[in-house]
């Protein structure tokens, strides 16, 4: 008995999709309103592109579907460079009705939840009046999807976003186009490679 | 003489409807990922090390005219030489980078191909294919770093040659950043320094620009 299960693993192992060489990413281009001061929230609202040629972590359907990133609730708590921002949620939203614009934040944040998470940190550094980054982890704690990430795969995602303020780069009632991307340490798959050796020490 | 009248006025309305997508204020952009590396490595980044990025695009204002979905946009960064680091407080550092060229491709092939350990078999060759949709020169590239060794960039480009200067704007600015990630907290193929993430941009003086009916009739009124 012990010899089949072995045999139905390897097999099992030769017939699932092997896990390859892949960057995956979470591709955000959006608008971001900063808090007043500590204690204050920010927001960003953004869409997710599809960055064909690299992967998205979980498959998406950008023919059929809009895709939004939603950041709320994040709030200052040391303004210093870097600032350092606490709390916070990210969301990512499937929506087949409506095209996202800036002028109607309720257009980011309808459709179908598929990944909601929290915020480990978030800090934010401008090297100049205008160019900055904001450097953060993510973890994925709901939504339709977070199934499709095994437990051990939902937590510590790096954040990192370019910003610019600009005048040019900002829409009106804005205050920074932030221009980046969440992404897991190790590409997601739906199994693992194994070695037979490996295999047959489980038993 | 009023036969061609109507078609200047055609054309001209032609291009408000194309120019005037200048989506939410900001300036035509086309959203870019990519990989880099520098000789000798990123970072120290020592004078004379070469910078390279391969990126493709992933969304273009509809001024670009591009259909991702079927053409791909693809672009090569070459002959950037670093200036040598520059401690800038906070143990940020600033690199500047002389010279280099930005070529942007349209291609239906689809084919690009990041790799390993550029330059290889698919890469740069497969980001420089295609019909050349645009070639600048940089008059300046700026990567800030900070302590952690990642960081942003921002660099202006005066266009050389290509279809969007034939089609879009002649005589734009263009500019160039983004941000970038090295190894740690980023999937980046073996042998590439940076991760990198930005915008191309046309900026500054739009020879098409918006305009009204009647300021269009105006211009025929004499």
């Amino acid at each position: 008995m012990k010899r089949f299960t072995i045999l139905m693993i390897a097999a099992l192992a030769v017939t699932l999709p092997v896990a390859a060489q892949a960057q995956q990413i979470f591709d955000f281009l959006g608008q971001t309103l900063l808090p007043t001061g500590v204690g204050g929230s920010l927001t960003m609202y953004s869409v997710v592109n599809d960055p064909a040629p690299a992967d998205t972590p979980l498959p998406l359907d950008f023919a059929n579907f809009d895709y939004t990133l939603v950041i709320a609730d994040l709030v200052l708590e040391v303004d210093a460079s870097p600032q350092e921002y606490s709390g916070g949620t990210i969301t990512i939203f499937e929506d087949a009705g409506t095209t996202a614009d800036y002028a109607l934040p309720g257009t980011f944040f309808d459709g179908t939840a598929i990944l909601s998470g929290t915020f480990v940190y978030l800090d934010r550094t401008m090297f100049t009046a205008t160019l900055g980054s904001a450097i953060g982890e993510v973890d994925w704690t709901g939504g339709t999807r977070v199934g499709d990430i095994a437990p051990q795969d939902q937590t510590g995602w790096p954040f990192f976003s370019g910003i610019n303020a600009l005048a040019s780069q900002v829409v009106d009632g804005y205050d920074e186009r932030w221009d980046g991307k969440v992404e897991p340490y190790e590409p997601i798959v739906p199994n693992e490679t194994s070695s037979w050796g490996a295999v047959k020490t489980l038993y | 003489m009023r036969d061609m009248l109507s078609t200047r006025w055609i054309l001209a309305v032609m291009m408000i409807v194309v120019c005037a997508t200048v989506a939410f204020g900001q300036n035509p952009a086309i959203d870019y990922l990519g990989y880099g590396w520098e000789t000798g490595g990123i970072l120290p980044s020592e004078p004379g090390d070469v910078l390279v990025f391969t990126c493709t695009g992933v969304a273009a204002d509809p001024v670009y005219g591009v259909d991702l979905g079927t053409d791909e946009l693809t672009f090569y960064i070459y002959d950037q030489v670093s200036l040598g680091e520059v401690d800038i407080g906070g143990n940020n550092l600033m690199i500047n980078y002389s010279g280099g060229y930005l070529e942007i491709w349209r291609d239906g092939a689809q084919n690009a191909d990041w790799g390993t350990y550029p330059p290889n078999a698919t890469s740069p060759g497969t980001f420089s294919d295609g019909v050349l949709f645009f070639k600048g020169e940089f008059t300046y590239l700026t990567i800030f770093v900070n302590p952690v060794g990642n960081g942003v960039y921002e660099g202006a480009l005066n266009g050389l040659e290509g279809e969007i200067l034939n089609d879009v704007c002649s005589d734009c600015a263009y500019t160039w950043g983004g941000s970038f990630l090295k190894g740690t907290g980023a999937l980046i193929p073996d042998g590439y320094d940076l991760q990198i993430d930005g915008l191309f941009e046309l900026d500054g003086a739009v020879s098409n620009e918006q305009s009204t009916w009647s300021d269009v009739k105006s211009l025929y009124s004499n």
